[in-house]
């Protein structure tokens, strides 16, 4: 009896891993990381982490938590308020969609939807700002953010395998 | 990929996901309500944000600490590599400052003497408030930052927040923990300016990009790159004279200013409270100020 609690326990931690480390990499998000050169614009790991799990395992990414996630990064950074969840979950939604072409092949391949699913995550936040604001938004530090968050995903990718493959399974 | 009996999966599976499809759905329009509600400055979602931005400062605060020793190593580590030419950099720089050093002086002396002669009432000094920055500038979208103190600590909206090298923003959301200071890089920043030299009034309006744009020059402003801009006060907001940066480019694009912050180092910053005046005495003179600024 006390190791099925024990087992049951074990069992809900790992499945609610994905969750915790999109948390931690949301607030990742949101702290002054301290490197000069990035201090402006760094990768969005939240984005990352949500494509991640949603391809290797999309039973653990439920879409309400990633709603609460990008609500909470959109009140820690000033957002306007849903803009970030809104996204978030257009690219759960995108990369549920597109899953099977990822599951089992090269990293690549992997790496590739990535760029083209978080190129229209960053379009629709660039867009809808737009709106918001009624004004252009300078696309200058829009690239460079794509570009980093793209060029990141590997280095993110290498840790969340670790995270599945020992905490997870 | 269900963990779950076969049996149950099998009755479950379809209602599951269509429950799912139906969350999915409900959650992506109350995104986009939110959105729209925010736009309206309703005082709900206003007051959620305050809320939760109250709760989180314990967790940004530590959190955040190690940023300050991250950029310090990486600074020391950049620092090492050309030690020598730092030193000369620094001896010539100091002889220059040596220099200024005595002009300042016999300005000093000049300006007391002329004010003396012209009965000259000093603005009150303010009432500062100091707090370290808890989250980073914001990216590419949104250009302000989290301070880890609130209206606990005296800090009001329309507070002007300085750090050590000049204007960094105004304060627009405060929280009993927690103030929000939008920078004057961002899109909805317009801070009234003057160019210090020629004393032409101006407006600075941020874009996200961090040489916000001088607006509204009058016409035959006489400006060049290198002038000093610092705030105007008009409007009675933001107190006067405070340096915001220096004039760097005059082009197609604008004019555009480079403001004396480091925005790569922000780590602490001063709210300066010129309407405290009356709790806190002004140094030196004895005096309490009045209250007004005006």
């Amino acid at each position: 009896m006390k190791s099925d609690v024990l087992q049951h326990l074990d069992l809900w931690a790992r499945a609610i891993m994905p969750t915790i480390t999109t948390l931690l990499l949301a607030l990742l998000d949101v702290i002054p990381i301290g490197v000069p050169a990035i201090s402006d614009v760094s990768p969005l790991f939240t984005m990352m982490a949500i494509f991640y799990w949603a391809v290797y395992r999309p039973d653990l990414v439920p879409p309400f938590v990633v709603f609460l996630i990008g609500l909470l990064q959109d009140i820690l950074l000033g957002n306007p308020t849903g803009l970030f969840a809104l996204v978030l979950l257009g690219v759960l939604g995108a990369t549920l969609s597109q899953r099977m072409a990822f599951v089992g092949k090269p990293f690549v391949f992997a790496w590739l939807g990535f760029a083209v699913i978080s190129a229209a995550a960053f379009f629709t936040m660039w867009l809808l700002t737009c709106v918001l604001t009624t004004q252009i938004v300078l696309t200058t530090d829009v690239f460079f953010q794509y570009g980093l968050t793209t060029c990141c995903f590997p280095v993110a990718a290498w840790l969340f395998v670790r995270i599945h493959r020992h905490l997870v399974r | 990929m269900s963990r779950r009996p076969v049996s149950f999966s099998k009755v479950a599976q379809p209602v599951r996901s269509l429950m799912q499809r139906f969350a999915f759905s409900a959650l992506f329009v109350t995104a986009f309500a939110l959105m729209l509600m925010g736009k309206a400055d309703i005082v709900l979602v206003e007051r959620t944000r305050v809320a939760v931005n109250d709760a989180m400062v314990p967790v940004l605060d530590i959190l955040s600490q190690p940023a300050a020793s991250i950029t310090k190593t990486i600074d020391s580590v950049s620092e090492l590599h050309d030690l020598h030419g730092e030193l000369e950099r620094l001896k010539a720089e100091n002889k220059r400052l040596r220099q200024w050093h005595h002009v300042a002086t016999g300005l000093e002396a000049e300006n007391r003497a002329l004010r003396g002669l012209a009965h000259f009432v000093p603005p009150p000094d303010p009432a500062i408030i100091s707090g370290r920055a808890i989250s980073n500038t914001g990216g590419p979208f949104v250009r302000s930052v989290l301070v880890n103190v609130g209206s606990r600590d005296g800090v009001r909206r329309g507070l002007a927040t300085v750090s050590g090298a000049g204007f960094v923003g105004v304060v627009v959301e405060v929280g009993e923990l927690h103030s929000r200071v939008l920078l004057i890089t961002d899109l909805n920043s317009q801070i009234p300016v003057v160019v210090q030299t020629t004393r032409d009034p101006g407006v600075l309006s941020g874009d996200n990009s961090n040489r916000p744009r001088l607006l509204f020059l009058p016409q035959n402003a006489k400006i060049s790159t290198g002038n000093p801009v610092v705030t105007s006060g008009e409007g009675g907001v933001l107190p006067a004279g405070i340096p915001v940066g220096v004039i760097t480019a005059i082009g197609d694009s604008g004019i555009r200013v480079k403001p004396f912050v480091d925005w790569e180092r922000l780590e602490y910053v001063q709210f300066l409270d010129y309407r405290l005046g009356g709790v806190v005495k002004i140094p030196g003179t004895g005096l309490a100020g009045t209250g007004t600024r005006e």
